[in-house]
């Protein structure tokens, strides 16, 4: 089977949904007809909370989750009924897992998932060497793995995933349990990959300040559903149109939380800032006329670049509340 | 022929990973090699009525070498499958291009290179100690490669119900208990009563260890057995046992692919 796919598409998620369990009752719809493009060369944020659906995508991607319908193509190739052509185009680092053997020396686990992904002889030595090198093991590369930290665990997980040189990489929570300096490390190593090599990297992370630094298009999942599907550039773009940071003198008692529904309340320099997407002007105009009516004085309105937390929190947030016309819209106004 | 060459690495791939780390384990190893051999050192002593006749321990020790293997296979196979599900590797293992069947053969290799070093270096050991001679016939290996056909058939079973009930190891540990007891590794099936003896029958080992014992002991060429029909109950055993298992571990798979449990412990 050739690749029927655009060139520019690196995975094809079609309609694909995930049911666990099989009494009615006791059904978790994990995945609701999820459908969707990742574009290659690309580091592709998938967000979402605990429980979004995330990593049963991830894992429908990789062939160890059964998909309940829908298919997924990657590079072209179907999943379910091309596994081997598929899989030869994927590398993985899975959520919560070691993902390589703590008995194998740094070295030994590189040989390992080398040979079992098809590489060999002085080509496979070579490519193990430089991933070392470059993640700095080199010197500690015939240590077993248990006697690491938790990041250079992560890192020998992450050469695993590379050493079959890939052409798109998952990433489920990368960072996850790692301290500052392992994850920026991990941060760095997922930039180079995109923009020096590039590879495809799809990245799941609640860090969502990596995400903002690395991530080029954006897909947010909430109960199993697409909310959003958009470049990252484009999605801040529709917040930085509605996003508002109104400062006001006061203190928190004094501004009922009640009366400001959706925007976030913050204490900065003896000022109150509330700020939070406010979509039509008349809202904007409603909370100017609370803070007249509490009679705090108005520093000022200001419309800001919102951070891709607070986008975030915003999109879940009006999910949440049932206010899935506009998260919707956004996912389908592509 | 590069699927061939990608498989056959693969397999190989595998018994150099598990040499690996049975060497990192080498300590806890060789403490149950000595544990298997004072086992065997004791009951023998026992059932001879305190004192060692190496004439009388041959066909014990014939059963008991059998025994010897299953015990390693049926608890290594189940403990790395559970310690893998639980360490993500085995999630690696099923994200590669290599057929799942034959990575899946490649560690029954792995396990049977492994366990063979094992059980010769023991049984070496424990035969020059206790004077046990065994008589060598041919017919034996053939006969010994057909009942490990059937061992791992069981094998698979086990490991495929691993798949998806994971916490298997207790289960693990009374079968291999059971086929010390129940395949006539110590006491001859024929010693049972009947109806123990028509369950002893169905377990993977007992048919293996008398026709092993006839052929080794007794030289029973492979003539004569095929011939009183115990050689072609063997193979039929085993080559049924196999079968189960390849289709209980495959159907098992799906399963667990299903429920997304490959992982889960």
């Amino acid at each position: 089977m050739g690749n029927t796919l655009g060139p520019n598409i690196a995975i094809e998620l079609e309609d694909l949904s995930k049911t666990y369990g099989r009494h009615g009752a006791d059904n978790v719809k994990a995945v609701d007809a999820l459908s969707l493009s990742v574009p290659a060369g690309q580091v592709f944020g998938f967000l979402g909370a605990n429980g979004a659906g995330k990593t049963t995508t991830i894992k429908m991607m990789c062939g160890l989750v059964t998909p309940t319908t829908g298919r997924i193509r990657v590079n072209g190739h179907d999943v379910a009924r091309e596994r081997g052509a598929a899989l030869r185009q994927i590398g993985a680092v899975l959520e919560g897992t070691r993902n390589i053997y703590w008995r194998l020396s740094a070295w030994q686990n590189l040989i390992y998932f080398g040979h079992l992904k098809g590489c060999y002889g002085s080509e496979l030595k070579l490519r193990a060497e430089r991933l070392l090198r470059e993640l700095e093991l080199w010197d500690r590369r015939n240590d077993a793995t248990r006697t690491f930290s938790r990041g250079m665990q992560q890192k020998v997980a992450i050469a695993c995933a590379l050493i079959a040189d890939p052409l798109i990489v998952l990433l489920d929570e990368p960072t996850l349990g790692l301290d500052i300096q392992a994850s920026r490390t991990v941060k760095e190593w997922v930039a180079k990959l995109a923009r020096e090599e590039g590879k495809t990297v799809i990245l799941t992370t609640h860090q969502l300040d990596m995400a903002q630094d690395l991530c080029d298009h954006i897909a947010i999942m909430r109960q199993g559903r697409l909310l959003v599907n958009k470049p990252l550039a484009e999605l801040m773009h529709v917040f930085h149109q509605e996003y508002f940071q109104i400062r006001v003198k006061g203190s928190l008692e004094e501004c009922l939380p009640g009366k400001f529904e959706g925007l976030t309340m913050t204490v900065e320099n003896d000022n109150i800032l509330l700020s939070g997407a406010i979509a039509e002007q008349a809202a904007l105009y409603e909370h100017l006329a609370s803070i007249r009516e509490l009679r705090l004085p108005l520093l000022s309105v200001m419309r800001v670049e919102p951070n891709l937390e607070e986008v975030f929190m915003h999109l879940i947030e009006k999910g949440v509340q049932g206010d899935h016309h506009e998260t919707f819209a956004l996912s389908h106004a592509q | 022929m590069i699927t061939t060459k990608l498989s056959l690495l693969a397999m190989l791939n595998e018994v150099y990973k598990r040499l690996l780390i049975i060497w990192d384990y080498k300590f806890n190893v060789l403490t149950q090699l000595v544990m298997i051999g004072l086992i065997f050192v004791g009951a023998s002593y026992f059932m001879a009525g305190g004192r060692f006749d190496p004439s009388q321990l041959v066909s014990v020790f014939l059963g008991y070498v059998v025994w010897f293997y299953a015990r390693i296979i049926i608890v290594s196979s189940t403990a790395d499958l559970m310690s893998e599900a639980q360490a993500g590797t085995l999630e690696q293992m099923y994200m590669t291009p290599v057929p799942t069947e034959l990575l899946v053969l490649g560690r029954v290799l792995a396990t049977l290179v492994s366990t063979t070093i094992m059980v010769a270096l023991t049984a070496v050991i424990l035969a020059l100690l206790l004077g046990i001679h065994i008589p060598m016939h041919w017919e034996g290996v053939v006969v010994f490669l057909l009942t490990l056909v059937g061992l791992f058939g069981f094998t698979l079973i086990l490991s495929g119900v691993g798949l998806v009930f994971k916490q298997i190891d207790a289960l693990a540990d009374l079968m291999q208990n059971m086929l010390l007891f129940l395949t006539g590794s110590l006491l001859p099936v024929s010693r049972f009563p009947n109806w123990l003896e028509t369950i002893a029958q169905t377990l993977p080992t007992t048919q293996g260890i008398i026709v092993l014992r006839n052929v080794m002991l007794h030289g029973q060429s492979l003539t004569s057995a095929w011939s009183d029909g115990s050689l072609v109950w063997l193979t039929l055993h085993s080559a049924l046992y196999v079968c189960c298992g390849w289709l209980v571990f495959k159907w098992c798979e799906r399963i667990a692919k299903q429920r997304g449990s490959l992982s889960q412990y």
